[in-house]
């Protein structure tokens, strides 16, 4: 079939241009990797239902993320920039979630070229606390998402999606360390010391 | 014009005066007409296969093809690479969009639609449209896990679903994502979005496609135009990039300029060369404006009627008219060298026998084929008709009334052409009648025939190697090929639709190259549908119940999940077809058929391999109401069967002459006839010699032999004693293998093999005339036909 629903692009690398998140995005850009653990927690509005999970995660830029889930059930998930083929090789995953993962690797990376691409993107707070949301530009989008969070300092903490069907996701980053990913360990999720 | 009208005290002066003015009048309201027809510039047609005649006997194939095809008639695909693909594609997309058709028509754009953003393509969530109806599709993989195991083993798939940081879950609508699974297995495209832009990545090369759809049709020159400015523009303007190009519209302008510049070169050609030779035979401008005149009105009067009843020239009847040049002529050349050999006041009388006879066979010979039904042939036939019509009314009623100037020169000339190629023996009938039927047996032993489609396709080579890489980009098929499938009701129409699908999927798996499109990809036949639903029945009992606990839903999950397979509709063909995802396989559907059964087409892509055409046709064979279709080979037997009309009708046109020349001319018909009839057999015992093929163009070549040769058949016979008569023959065979000598250097195959057989047709038309024609001694029997 020749049209098709591609909804989101993919990770892409962007000329820099002037734009008011410069700076942090060259700050989250010098970061070469990071690892810690998440907690998150899904609210489906229509079940009034919520589905906590946690675990570990090793982000590598450009790369891919590793999801290890810890609880409630143990699940290693690997998203990559043009995952589509990559997921799709293991068994559930689709088109659509890998959009998804595309996005989630833009977020995690900070990359604002790619994201404003979409959105229209609005910071405030400092260096040191900062507050970036994400309102969708096109009607498509908007008709899944409502608005995307991103909280930080140092590091991203804090990632709040809210969709269309008011079902929402909120993931906390913590315990979180620069790593420089090389060939030799990237099979594995990193797991960060327990304080 | 500066001369004057001559006093004839002859009787029917006043009648002539009278109808020459009438031809005025006339000539007059055709010019009146013309302009208004010519307004918005000569409505042509360069489609070749407009010219094919309609299939009636399966007006369905007819319709499935159309079908397949306009989808891709207006449609065309643009493949950019740049250093800086996004801001060179967003550059183009934006000049085209501004593009419009007409430069003074400001209102309306040459495309109705361009998509060219990731997000152009992007239409309603398919989620949406089919959400209710999810239940019913499953696609092979997920019927297979149900099948083994009853679904346990997508317990884990969907755990991950619901705890991805990526995933989109819906536990009560969709907990297994069968939707998204369905959905993800249908859309096999290769477009990728990449930086805001629709890519295909090819060897490491990253493509931006633009894909437009024309708002008129892709053979309006208008259209052409502004495409193909606006593409040369940006193409000047960012010479770093490379666009490659595929759609009808490009083939057909390329076509339409090629035929363009050829029959203007060719015509302008033959005209320049036309009038020195005609300068240099009667050494009097006067005298060579009277020449063109015929020509002139021959136009004037076919052009308008022509379009009056057609609406449209086709390119081919342009070409074919331009052979009215030779015709058009003799009569003009026969009326000016009897004028200059006999200085004769009144000289149409001894030659009107001559002039009418010509057009009556000619006539004969064009109208015969405005009797086939063949669109194509029945327009250049009337046209042709109609300008011989019009050139003759011009000689005798306008021509003959003037006095010109004779040029001793011209008469000095005719003589000394007379004696120079009269030779010293005659040919005798049963020489001539030898020498015909060797030439038949050497035709009928070893004559071939052409009937590819090649033979239609003028696209330059390079055209043909873009296109062809684009459709690789794209995975795309052209229309070509397809199955017609045939049934009684809806149910039945997709079971027989997929009972070919899983046959060509088993073809698939066996390694052969193909790809097919049918409806039954996204409407299953019903009672696969009903056995989905028992399937999901099966997969939401134990295991959904074991995703519950895993995940810690509420227990609510549970019933409200299964709740939703009571009352899940059948996804039918009309809803499917109104969707928006529906459209683009409505070029499939055919709707109702005359027997009230409804019929689709299965239609295939991707054939590498000509002997699957059999195995097609076998398949098709051995399935109740399916045909199987080759649109190549299919147009393939109109051009042959275009051919044998043809070679049919100018049989029997030749045969319908035979008595009327021996009515007239007796024992001598056989002289009448030798020059044209010999000139073809002639022809294609040349071709079955040389291997050169036997085409549908050759032989409408072979018809413009046939109305130059009989003519010069006539005259020689009715005028076998005047040099005049022969220089005249001389001129317009002269002319005309100017005329079709240089088509014959045509790169559009349909004119080159048309120039072709002319080319070798009039050079031997012009040889036999000398050897055919009364000698001395029968001279006096061509006085009696005169007085």
């Amino acid at each position: 079939m020749f049209r098709h629903w591609l909804l989101l692009p993919v990770l892409l690398p962007l000329p820099a241009v002037a734009f008011d998140l410069d700076d942090l995005q060259r700050r989250l850009g010098d970061i070469p990797g990071l690892e810690g653990r998440f907690e998150q927690q899904r609210h489906l509005a229509d079940l009034d239902a919520q589905l906590d999970s946690h675990g570990s995660y090793r982000y590598e830029r450009d790369a891919r993320v590793i999801w290890q889930l810890e609880a409630p059930v143990e699940e290693r998930m690997e998203f990559t920039p043009d995952a589509a083929e990559n997921i799709a090789d293991d068994e559930a995953g689709n088109r659509r979630d890998a959009q998804v993962a595309s996005l989630f690797l833009e977020l995690l990376g900070g990359d604002w070229q790619a994201l404003d691409e979409h959105f229209d993107l609005s910071l405030e707070g400092s260096d040191e606390q900062w507050h970036v949301t994400l309102t969708p530009e096109s009607s498509a989008l908007k008709e899944r998402l409502e608005r995307i969070e991103l909280r930080g300092g140092e590091f991203l903490e804090r990632l709040e999606l809210n969709a269309a069907n008011d079902d929402e996701l909120r993931i906390e980053f913590f315990e979180q360390q620069v790593i420089v990913p090389d060939s030799g360990d990237s099979g594995e999720a990193g797991h960060a010391d327990d304080t | 014009m500066p001369t004057t009208p001559e006093r004839s005290p002859e009787e029917g002066d006043t009648l002539t005066r009278r109808l020459a003015t009438l031809w005025g009048v006339i000539l007059l309201v055709c010019g009146v007409i013309l302009a208004l027809q010519l307004r918005h510039g000569l409505p042509t047609d360069t489609r070749l296969t407009a010219m094919l005649p309609e299939d009636r006997q399966s007006p369905l194939i007819e319709r499935a093809a159309d079908q397949l095809s306009t989808g891709f008639e207006e449609r065309f695909v643009l493949a950019l690479t740049s250093p800086s693909l996004r801001t060179d594609t967003e550059s183009l997309a934006r000049q085209l969009e501004r593009t419009t058709a007409n430069a003074q028509d400001n209102g309306s754009p040459l495309l109705d639609d361009l998509d060219w953003r990731d997000t152009d393509l992007a239409v309603e969530d398919p989620h949406d449209l089919l959400g209710d109806y999810r239940y019913r599709l499953l696609t092979d993989d997920l019927r297979n896990a149900i099948d083994d195991d009853g679904g346990e083993s997508l317990v884990d798939p969907a755990l991950r679903r619901l705890f991805s940081p990526a995933g989109d879950p819906q536990p009560v609508d969709d907990p297994f994502g069968l939707l998204d699974a369905w959905l993800d297995e249908r859309d096999g495209s290769r477009i990728q979005a990449h930086d805001g832009l629709l890519t295909v990545e090819n060897n490491g090369q990253r493509h931006a496609l633009l894909i437009g759809r024309l708002s008129s049709h892709p053979y309006d020159p208008a259209t052409q135009q502004a495409l193909t400015r606006t593409l040369t523009t940006f193409m000047s303007h960012h010479p770093d990039t490379t666009l490659m190009r595929s759609g009808l519209v490009f083939h057909a302008a390329a076509g339409a300029e090629q035929a363009k510049r050829e029959i203007t070169t060719i015509g302008l050609g033959a005209l320049t060369g036309l009038i020195i030779i005609l300068l240099a035979v009667f050494r009097s401008p006067r005298v060579l404006l009277h020449l063109l005149l015929p020509l002139a009105t021959g136009l004037l009067f076919a052009l308008p009627l022509t379009l009056l009843i057609f609406g449209r020239l086709h390119l081919l009847t342009l070409a074919f008219g331009a052979s009215l040049i030779g015709i058009a002529i003799d009569y003009a050349l026969h009326l000016q060298c009897h004028r200059a050999s006999q200085d004769s006041r009144w000289p149409i009388r001894s030659l009107l026998p001559g002039l009418t006879l010509g057009l009556i066979s000619s006539l004969m010979a064009y109208l015969a084929q405005a009797l086939t039904p063949l669109p194509g042939l029945r327009q250049m036939a009337v046209f042709a008709a109609l300008g011989l019509t019009g050139a003759w009314l011009t000689v005798i009623l306008w021509l003959s009334r003037f006095k010109l100037p004779a040029c001793p020169h011209t008469r000095t000339l005719a003589e000394r052409l007379w004696r120079w190629t009269t030779p010293r023996r005659q040919l005798v009938p049963s020489v001539a009648a030898a020498a015909a039927a060797l030439l038949i047996l050497i035709s009928a032993s070893s004559l071939t025939v052409d009937d590819s489609l090649q033979l239609l396709n003028p696209s330059p080579t390079s055209l043909l190697e873009e296109e062809q890489r684009v459709q690789q980009l794209m995975d795309s098929d052209t229309g070509n090929r397809f199955f017609v499938v045939e049934a009684s009701t809806e149910g039945e129409l997709l079971s027989r639709l997929a009972d070919l699908g899983s046959t060509l999927t088993t073809w698939q798996d066996e390694g052969t190259s193909l790809d097919y499109d049918s409806l039954t990809r996204n409407v299953p036949p019903y009672e696969r549908q009903d056995a989905n639903l028992a399937r999901v029945n099966t997969l939401y009992g134990e295991p959904l119940e074991t995703l519950v606990q895993r995940a810690d839903l509420p227990e609510a999950t549970l019933e409200r999940a299964r709740s939703r397979l009571s009352d899940v509709p059948r996804l039918d063909l009309s809803y499917w077809l109104s969707t928006p995802l529906g459209e683009l396989q409505q070029r499939l559907w055919l709707g109702e058929t005359d027997n009230d059964g409804v019929a689709a087409t299965l239609a295939i892509s991707n054939v590498e391999d000509a002997t699957l055409d059999g195995r097609l046709t076998e398949l098709a064979d051995r399935h109740e109401s399916v045909r199987y279709v080759n649109r190549a080979d299919h147009l393939s037997g109109l051009l042959a069967l275009w051919r044998e009309h043809i070679a049919w009708w100018v049989t029997l046109a030749i045969a319908a002459l035979v008595p009327i020349m021996i009515w007239r001319y007796r024992l001598q018909a056989w002289r009448v006839l030798t020059p044209p009839v010999g000139a073809i057999l002639g022809v294609l015992a040349l071709f079955a010699l040389t291997g050169t093929p036997l085409n549908v163009f050759s032989q409408l070549g072979l018809l413009l032999v046939l109305g130059i040769g009989l003519d010069a058949g006539i005259f020689s016979v009715e005028h076998a004693r005047r040099p005049s008569a022969w220089l005249a023959i001389t001129l317009s065979t002269l002319s005309s293998i100017l005329a079709f000598g240089l088509l014959s250097f045509s790169k559009t195959p349909a004119l080159h093999y048309m120039g072709l057989s002319c080319l070798t047709g009039l050079a031997i038309v012009w040889l036999l005339v000398p050897w055919s024609r009364p000698k001395a001694a029968s001279l006096h029997r061509e006085t009696a036909y005169v007085d």
